[in-house]
């Protein structure tokens, strides 16, 4: 998939996480992350971010998210949300049983 | 808990949102297109606005502050906001609430005593500043001008400006306005200009002298909020370009004509000598004994006196008017 627009998923509630996907600048993906467990979390969170991206097959995208202490599936189901607005798709495919 | 939308507000809603801001000294900005209202038990909580990609009026009432209720309203407003195409994302607020916003995904531009901007983009002001910055030359001067379009006027300001320093930035303003596109304005600029040596014309980005920087010069209202809004102007100014460009003199013209202008030229030189700029204000070149300015320009253009107009212009310029501006 390909990223067309800008286009944003989730909320900077407590236990969710804020993820905006736009058109990167260059041809990889840009993680700016701000969170409030970045110390003990941080490169989970980013490496969650980027392994979701690429099971989309999405290579270059900048994404900036607010994390306010989501759980791993929660930061797995907004950026594949921001993933298919911003690509402008409307088939998902959630990859969870039953699909 | 009830979340209620309105865009734009109206009514007892907006008479509700009024009085709520101004418990908390704020007042209610008539250009915002979109707002959210948080209710409990009936009972408004908190708000916050959109104008265009700009945050602003935002509020939670005291007695319910630190339940979240700011990340909700901050985040249904980023989430708006992006759904309607913006990227790049400002807020307004008081300066005491920079920690709040940013753990929201928004870091500081800048702040007077009255006034924090913050944008959703790390460094975002850091990094335009450094794509435009040249290699060489300290001390550099700087023109901040809208340029709509490029006169004789300002070229005169350039050359002399030119002449005075080792390095000249021209800022030309990237706010649409009409009737000239902002690219067709920066490109005048730099047609006009390409015999200079030293001068370098760049965009402003939405940095200075723009919506979000600058709403009221746009509005020209003559009120205290036009004063706050320029001083906040010009700290951008001094802090995020001056600072890092080597700028120590900023020129500008005399102006006979708005008073709105007139007065943030008064406020440049209150505020810019103590961040070490000077301000050199240059009578306005005049033709005729009448002061040449880019709105007699857009006059003469609509009345189609191309030749009356063209004494008023570079050559380059005129060219443009006279076949590139489609509807002239």
């Amino acid at each position: 998939m390909k990223i067309q627009q800008t286009a944003a998923a989730g909320t900077m509630e407590s236990s969710d996480i804020m993820v905006t996907i736009s058109p990167s600048s260059g041809n990889n993906i840009e993680i700016e992350l701000d969170s409030t467990v970045e110390k003990q979390f941080g490169d989970d969170i980013r490496r969650t971010i980027s392994e979701t991206l690429s099971e989309l097959g999405i290579t270059d995208a900048k994404v900036q998210a607010v994390d306010k202490g989501a759980l791993d599936c929660a930061i797995k189901a907004r950026v594949k949300a921001a993933a298919y607005r911003a690509c402008g798709e409307e088939s998902y495919q959630w990859g969870g049983a039953g699909k | 808990m009830e979340i209620a939308y309105a865009s734009p507000l109206s009514g007892r809603r907006l008479a509700l949102v009024t009085e709520f801001l101004r418990k908390q000294e704020l007042d209610y900005d008539p250009g915002c297109t979109f707002s959210v209202l948080i209710f409990e038990n009936d009972e408004l909580v908190a708000t916050g606005s959109l104008e265009k990609n700009i945050l602003k009026c935002i509020a939670v009432s005291p007695d319910c502050q630190g339940e979240g209720l700011a990340a909700k309203v901050v985040s249904e407003l980023v989430s708006q906001a992006i759904r309607q195409g913006q990227r790049r994302l400002f807020l307004f607020t008081k300066p005491h609430n920079r920690i709040l916003f940013g753990g929201l995904g928004f870091y500081p531009v800048a702040a007077t005593s009255h006034i924090l901007l913050m944008e959703n983009e790390r460094d975002g002001v850091k990094k335009f500043v450094e794509s435009v910055r040249q290699p060489d030359a300290v001390p550099a001067g700087a023109i901040v001008a809208n340029c709509n379009p490029f006169t004789n006027g300002h070229r005169w300001l350039v050359e002399t400006a030119a002449k005075a320093c080792e390095r000249l930035y021209v800022f030309v303003l990237s706010e649409e306005q009409p009737p000239f596109p902002a690219a067709d304005r920066l490109r005048l600029v730099q047609e006009g200009t390409a015999d200079l040596e030293n001068v370098t014309v760049c965009p402003t980005g939405p940095y200075l002298i723009s919506s979000a920087t600058f709403p009221t010069y746009f509005i020209k209202e003559k009120d205290q909020a036009a004063d706050f809004n320029a001083e906040l102007d010009l700290t951008i100014f001094a802090e995020c370009f001056a600072k890092p460009l080597g700028i120590t003199k900023r020129f500008v013209g005399t102006e006979p004509f708005c008073q709105v202008t007139s007065r943030y030229n008064q406020q440049m030189k209150a505020i810019l000598p103590a961040h070490g700029i000077e301000v050199a204000e240059l009578t306005r070149f005049a033709q005729d004994g009448q002061a040449v300015s880019a709105s007699r320009v857009r006059a003469l253009l609509a009345e189609g006196k191309l030749e009356e107009l063209r004494r008023l212009v570079p050559e380059t310029t005129y060219r443009y008017l006279k076949e590139g501006f489609p509807n002239g």
